[in-house]
Order: structure tokens, then sequence, then C-alpha cells
């Protein structure tokens, strides 16, 4: 899941000043699940923006709240039509993706992005996200128990570990579980020691061509065959 | 304003509690122990009123189906709602209420007997608008309430307060009057009759010597000394039977000056019908009870009766699901006393020359749905019909009587069993079970043993306020809970299964996040959490309530604002309502305005942050400390959003000072001390922003 932090309320109210009428929306997918930009989100900071305006005697500005199921997808934002209509500015608690599938779907339309989109990760208990994917396109789970050593060894080490690992914890965060003691315990438990022996390549850490794509549909070619 | 959607206010989705739908009367148990755990007691009252004609004879006399039922049971023990009740009739202040009886009809109804049955269908019609005339046989008012049910249990002053109120709604009543023909009912003008003369014949053991002076039974001994004469019955009493009536015979035997009152029941405690809680209580009194004993025969020698009887063992279940008492061979063993009392069981005794159809037991046969007999016009009810029950049943009877007979007289198709909610059904998960604060029961003070056994002074007092409180706090709310509004909104992010204190959200099969309502218990954390909003409590009234009253607040604040204004969100459960609380705000200095929660848990941020919005300069919240609520977790989750609050506020300048916690339960040294710190530091909070205003312009 992609999780995402709420920008700090004054970054928000610089971004908005310049617009009067302003739709808050919402993503209901995982911007709702990290707690960044779901219904309640959007209707807390309308909220806390009106205390703030409200303190500061200011009243030329009003919003609109609204939640989609999903900004990053085009489809999902044809409700939105009439309400665009209304507004001088959309602020987004979408990610990074919903905010841009939002400006390419209302191309005269102000999107301005409220949350500042994290990462890929993963929660164990209410409240508390770990970073799990750096989505780097190569990927070597397989080789390492289920534990990848670029999001969660700090020095994104391939041939861990490092001589920073003391009692399987990391030099550079004394609480921070050693992500290659971690996959040795790992392989340990699978029987498969073998692969830690096993000498990996420096990766090819040039920047990775963006923007990528991926297609799963087969090109087919309906025309009138060989004759 | 703070925005109340249409959506969140249009439905009532709670389901019908366990102990409601064990309850004849159906009342609305639930509610009004809710009203009471918030010392609403005149409320209470009223929701107790809505659906019971005589609430203060049911407060002493009913067996309370509806603490059986009550799913406290599986946690420790069941709400003693009885005694609640009771607590709310007296404190509610239940003599002072009049009820009108206005006369919309002409069509006159009899009744014949006055027992329970009898008063409440005289009441419900009399709510109706007919004209009513109760027949009594006996010279005094009650039926079974006044000839059976001993004074240690019900005073008679609430019987006779419950029947002085039914004359003043224009009942009209004749004592010592025997009908004797219904004929004659039709002929003197009455249009429908209803007939419910109880269960007053004893039944017979069927032993030889029965016949002896010096046996009696039951329902005649108690309603010899209920009419007050004073029956001789000598120093040793032996009372044959194992029902209420047995028990009350026993104890009214030992309050006559019995020396020495032995009870014999042929089967064990477990199947012994009577009250468990009378069978306690007379035990305490110094009754001896012999289990598993059959009397088979009586001689009389002088004055002395010498009863032979047999020991008994447990065989088969038999068709009353009760396990078949056998006797035990050469068990035989004898006793010698002055007084047998059987009481074995009773049955109606019909006059031929109703010409009424008669079924088991010398009972009337009605249609159980209309109540009708084989007569025109004629309608039947209570033990008469059933054979010995409770008052509550009788009750119930009455006023389905009342509501027939009604729609027979207006020429309506009967109008049965619509509109009724659906029934919780369901035990609670050994998990729910476990994760439920234990909280032991507040038993209403009783008199010692020793006191009451020899006097008719009833037996049990009424709750002081603090216990009852208390009592009514530990009602689990059930089938009023959480539900998810649209499962289609619902973004499964987990956040209710993982927060919930009570481990009742659940994921299917199919990956969808379930609710259970038999299992949940209306905390409301999940409701205020839920990030899609997604999450509703099924009463609506409940998900108004700190809406309106912030608005109403608000409304009513000072709007010049001579002192900063304060929101206060209190919990009104337990004696905060009523007590440290209510004194707190009676004194309260200008300036601070009260938002009552039920729980603090339900305050969400945003009521915080809308409390700002219109213009307060500080806010507290008030309630229990993690030990003291009923609930789980309910402090810290009020705490994680006022620390919440508190980051958002300080984005925008106010600072963190501003918002507070109160632990009404805590040892604060004096909270009303507290409370003038935080209103002051809040004053000088406000001044300096003021002058910082000031001083940028």
């Amino acid at each position: 899941m992609i999780v995402a932090e709420q920008k700090p309320l004054e970054e928000i109210g610089r971004l908005i000043a310049p617009y009067e009428k302003v739709l808050i929306l919402g993503c209901g997918t995982c911007m709702t699940v990290c707690g960044a930009g779901g219904e309640r989100e959007v209707s807390l900071l309308h909220s806390a923006l009106r205390v703030a305006y409200s303190r500061s005697g200011d009243e030329a500005h009003s919003f609109l709240e609204y939640t989609v199921k999903r900004q990053c997808d085009f489809e999902f934002l044809d409700v939105l039509v009439d309400k665009v209509k209304e507004v001088d500015a959309v602020l987004s608690l979408g990610c990074g993706v919903g905010v841009q599938v939002l400006a390419e779907r209302f191309p005269d339309m102000p999107v301005l992005p409220g949350v500042n989109t994290s990462f890929m990760g993963a929660s164990k208990e209410w409240g508390v996200w770990d970073e799990r994917c750096a989505a780097c396109g190569d990927c070597r789970l397989a080789e390492t128990a289920g534990i990848c050593p670029i999001t969660r060894c700090a020095k994104g080490i391939l041939n861990g570990p490092c001589a920073g690992s003391k009692n399987g914890k990391c030099e550079v965060n004394k609480d921070m579980d050693c992500a290659w003691g971690l996959i040795y315990k790992g392989l340990e438990r699978l029987g498969q020691l073998d692969k830690m022996r096993r000498y990996y390549p420096p990766r090819n850490f040039r920047p990775i061509p963006r923007p990528r794509r991926i297609v799963s549909k087969a090109d087919i070619n309906l025309g009138g065959g060989d004759g | 304003m703070y925005p109340v959607s249409v959506k969140e206010a249009s439905f009532d989705h709670t389901l019908m509690p366990p102990c409601q739908a064990e309850c004849p009367l159906h009342m609305e148990i639930r509610e009004y122990v809710d009203l009471i755990a918030q010392g609403k007691i005149m409320e209470a009252l009223q929701v107790i009123r809505d659906t019971n004609p005589f609430p203060s004879i049911c407060a002493h006399v009913c067996t309370a189906p509806c603490e059986t039922a009550c799913r406290r049971g599986q946690v420790d023990k069941p709400i003693a709602i009885r005694a609640l009740k009771r607590f709310a009739v007296e404190f509610g202040g239940d003599r002072m209420i009049q009820i009108e009886g206005e006369t919309r009809h002409e069509e006159r109804v009899a009744i014949v007997g006055s027992g329970s049955a009898g008063l409440s269908a005289a009441y419900y019609l009399r709510k109706l608008g007919y004209p009513v005339t109760i027949f009594e046989a006996y010279s005094e008012v009650g039926g079974m309430l006044r000839v059976g049910i001993p004074k240690y249990r019900l005073p008679r002053e609430v019987l006779d307060a419950e029947v002085q109120r039914l004359i003043q709604m224009g009942v009209e009543i004749e004592t010592s009057t025997s009908v004797v023909s219904l004929d004659l009912l039709f002929q003197m003008g009455y249009k429908a009759v209803f007939i419910t003369v109880g269960a007053h014949q004893g039944l017979r053991l069927g032993i030889e010597g029965e016949e002896s002076p010096g046996v009696v039974d039951g329902a005649t001994f108690l309603r010899e000394t209920n009419l007050g004469l004073k029956p001789s019955i000598g120093s040793r009493v032996v009372v044959v039977g194992g029902g209420n009536v047995a028990i009350d015979a026993a104890r009214t035997a030992l309050r006559l000056g019995a020396e020495d009152v032995k009870l014999l029941y042929r089967r064990s405690r477990e199947e012994m019908p009577a009250n468990s809680s009378e069978v306690e209580q007379a035990t305490e009194e110094g009754i001896e009870i012999l289990f598993l004993v059959t009397p088979t025969k009586l001689e009389r020698r002088d004055a002395e009766l010498k009863l032979t009887c047999l020991r008994m063992e447990l065989g088969e279940p038999d068709a009353s699901g009760r396990r078949r008492p056998m006797p035990v061979k050469d068990s035989e063993f004898s006793m010698d006393f002055d007084t047998l009392i059987t009481a074995i069981g009773q049955a109606p005794q019909i006059p031929d020359d109703f010409r009424l159809r008669i079924g088991r037991g010398s009972t009337i046969r009605v249609d159980p749905v209309t109540l009708t007999t084989n007569r025109e016009g004629v309608f039947a009810g209570g033990d008469a019909v059933t054979g010995p029950a409770t008052v509550v049943q009788a009750l119930t009877t009455g006023r389905q009587a009342a509501f027939r007979i009604d729609e027979y007289l207006q020429h309506r198709y009967p109008l049965v069993g619509k509109g009724e909610k659906e029934a919780l059904a369901g035990d609670l998960f050994p998990k729910t079970i476990e994760a439920i604060r234990k909280l032991s029961r507040f038993e209403p003070p009783i008199l010692s043993p020793e006191e009451r056994a020899r006097e008719f002074e009833p037996v049990e007092l009424v709750y002081d306020w603090g216990s009852a409180v208390n009592e009514a706090r530990r009602c689990l709310r059930c089938g009023m809970g959480a539900e998810i509004l649209s499962q289609d909104r619902c973004a499964t992010c987990l956040t209710c299964l993982r927060i919930c204190p009570y481990h009742v959200p659940y994921l299917d099969d199919s990956g969808t996040i379930q609710i259970p309502a038999d299992q949940c218990q209306a905390c409301g954390i999940c409701v205020a959490e839920c990030p899609a909003k997604v999450i509703v409590l099924r009463k609506p009234q409940d998900r108004r309530h700190i809406n309106e009253g912030l608005n109403h607040a608000l409304k009513s604040a000072d709007p010049t604002k001579v002192k900063p204004l304060i929101i206060g969100f209190c919990c009104q459960y337990g004696l905060y309502g009523t007590g440290a609380l209510a004194s707190l705000w009676r004194e309260a200095k200008a300036g601070i305005w009260i938002v009552p929660v039920l729980c603090v848990a339900k305050i969400e941020t945003e009521h915080i942050l809308c409390a700002f919005e219109m213009g307060a300069e500080g806010v507290f919240i008030a309630g229990c400390g993690q030990e003291q609520c009923a609930r789980e977790d309910t402090a810290f989750w009020a705490l994680q959003r006022m620390e919440k609050a508190k980051k958002l506020l300080a984005q925008i300048g106010l600072e963190p000072e501003r918002l507070r916690a109160f632990n009404l339960y805590a040892n604060e040294p004096d909270l009303a001390k507290v409370l003038d710190e935080f209103t002051e530091r809040v004053g000088e909070l406000h001044l300096a922003s003021v002058i910082k205003q000031e001083v940028k312009a």
C-alpha cells in the first residue's frame, strides 16, 4: 500500500491562499487506509482550516468536501465534473499519482497536493507504518528470505551484513533490526543458508529510465492476415 | 454549526436485547437502565411507565425473567433489573404520577376478577376510553396480589396506591361481588366481558389421611393470613411443594410464630421452580428444605400429625424436561408436627353457569391471539387460562385483552405482532467475554434474617443513589452497537478490527469486515476512528448527541465573550451528571459550557476543533480514568484524539495548554481548584493572543 503523511497545516494554508473556494478531495483507497486522506481526514482538515480562518478573521475562503473511491483512475473522477466547476482549486489528499491523474483530467484547474507521498509500506498495528518496498524494478526477495535489503538495510547493500551489525541491530539506528541479520535468520529457518554464500554483483544503480510503463496487454493485429 | 447529515439521522437500527425479548411486557429495559446509569431517574421512570401499567408492583414481585436472559450473566452476574426498576419507581416520583382516563366510547366493559390481569386490562381499557367495571368476589381488590403474595414481598400500600390510581382514572370497582352469570352482565348493558378469576383452588396431594384437620392448602393458608385472619398453625409446620407458593407459605408460617418449619420437595434444588433468591432467603431465615422427599401417608394422633415420607432419586427427564423423581426402596421415614400445608399447585374454579369451554387443568380455553372464548364478547386471561403463572405474565395478558377487546368493540381486524424489532440472538464469544471488564453486581440491601423472620416488613430495601447508578453502568447495552453503514465505502483498512477492545470486528472469508451485532459492546471507539467514517452506532440518538449538545452550548454561550468561552465535554455516566460535575458547573464561572457525552470515547477530534472554530478559547474533557469506566480503553482513545487536536491546533498557533483532560475519579486535590487554574491559564493565553493580534494590526 502507498503510505503518505498530511502536509503541515501551514504549508497547506500557503498552497491554497490564492484561491477563494477550494475542493478538499479525499481518496477512498490507500490514503484512507494509511489515515492521511480518507473521509475523516478530509473533514478534519476542513475543520482545522475553518478554525485557522475564523481565528485570523479570514472570511474569504470557503471549502467543499468530497471523497472519491480512487483518485488514480480517470473513471472515478467523472463525478467531480460539476463540483470542480464551482471551485477555484482542488486540494487533493490523494497520493502523487492521484494528484497527477486529477490534473490531467481537469487541465484547467489548479490541483494542489495535500499530502506528502512517502513510501510503499505495511502496518503491523494501528497507527504505525513501515516502509517495505522501493519499487526498484528488479526484485530479489526470493534470495533474501522475503526481506528486502534495498529498503530495510540502511545502506541498501546487496551482500551483507556490513561491519556495523551488532547483536542483530544496525549501527545507523540501535533500535532498528539489521536487515541482513534478519535475512540470515530467515534463510537459516528455510534451510537456505547457502544463499548467504552467493555473491551478488553490484546492481546497475544508474537512474532508472523514467517514467516507466508496464503493458500487460498483447499487441493483436486483427488485420487481414498474410494473404 | 456542526453538520448533522441526513444520512446519519435517519434510521434506528437497534436490535431488541435479550432482556426485552424475554420480558412478557417487552419493557424497554436497556433504555431505562441506561437512563439510570446517567442519573436521569425521572426519564427512566417514564420509559418504564410506557410499557408497564403497575411498575411499583413489578418492582417488588416480578420474577424478572429478564435477569435470567441478561447476557451480563455470561460475563459475571446479570444486571439487577428488578431492583433498578424499584429504585426508579421510588426515586423517580411514581406516586405523584397521575394517569388521565377520559371516556371516549360508550361500550361498557366488565372485568371479572381484580388480579394482575384484571387490573392491567382495566388500566389499558380506561386509557383507550372505555367505561370499565371490575367485579371482585373477595372483600378486597387485588386477587393474588392481595390474597396470595405475602406482605413482606409486596407492601399493601404499594398495591393500594395503584388501585387508587385506577379509581382516579375512573375505573369502577365492586368488591364482595361474585359474578354468577355472564348473561346477567350482558343484560346489565356490558358489551364485553373479560374473565380473569385466577387459580385459587389448591391441588390435592392424593395421599391417605389428607382430610384430617390440621391440613390446609397453601393458597387458602395465604389468603386467610393476608385477609387478616390468623390461622392457628402450632409450632411445627411442614410445607409440601417446591414453587413460589410453597416458599411463601413456609416463610409466612415462620412469621406467624411457627418455630420449626420444614419444606418437602420431591426433586432437588436444581429442579425447584421457586425463585432462587426467595429460596435462599427462606433458608437464611431458618426454614429447613428436605429435597428428594415425598409424603405417602398422613395419620392423626391426638393433636399431632404424623407424616410418612419416602426418599426419592432422580431418573430420566420427563415431559417437562425435568428429571423424574423415583422412590428409593425401603427409605421410609416419618415425622411429627402440627400443621401440614400443601402447595403443589392450584387450578381455577370456573362456575358452570358461565358456560365456557374448559380445557386441561380446569382452565378456560381461549384463542391465544385474540383471547376470545367460545362465547361472543367474552374474553379470558390470566391464571384462569394459563394455570398459576407470574404477575408480569398476567399484566401482559391484561394489556393484550384490552387491545383485543378494543378491536372487537370497534369492529377492527386484530393488529397483532406488527412493528416488532428484530431480536438479538446468540451468546457472546468467549474472547469477547474475556475482554469485558468483570464488575460485581450491587445487590439491593435486605433486612437481616433475624429482623425479617418475625415480621411482615418488606425484606428487600431500595438502592441508594450511588449503588443504583453503578449497577446500571454494568449494562452491556446489547444490540445497540456499531454497524458498517455501507460496505461499499469501507476501505477495509482494519482500523476497527485492530482497535476494538472486545475483538468483535472480523474479516469474513471474502475479505469483508463484519461487526456482529450480537457481540458489539457499543463503546463507540471504532465509530470515532474509522478513517472512512463509515461506521455508525445503531441508535440515531447516540449519533446526534454530541453534535446537538455542542451546537446548543455554542448557541447559548455569551456572544460578548466577557470571559473566555470554555467548552467541557463531560461524561454523563456514573455520578458525574448529578454529583461532582453538577455542582461544578452550577458554580461555574460564566464562560464554561458543558457538553454532555455518553462516555468520553465518543468524542472525536473534530468535536474539539469545532468548539475552537465557534470561538472557544479552551476545551476540557472530563470522564473516568482507564480503571473506572465500565468499558475498556475509553480514556486512552479520548486522550489520543485530544493529542491529535493539540497537534493541529499548535500549527494554527493555539497553545496545547488550552486543552485538558480531567479524570473525575482520580483523587485530584480539588477538582474545582484545578478547573480554576485551567480557566485562569486559558484566560491568560486568550489575552496574550488578543494583544499579539493588536500589535500586528
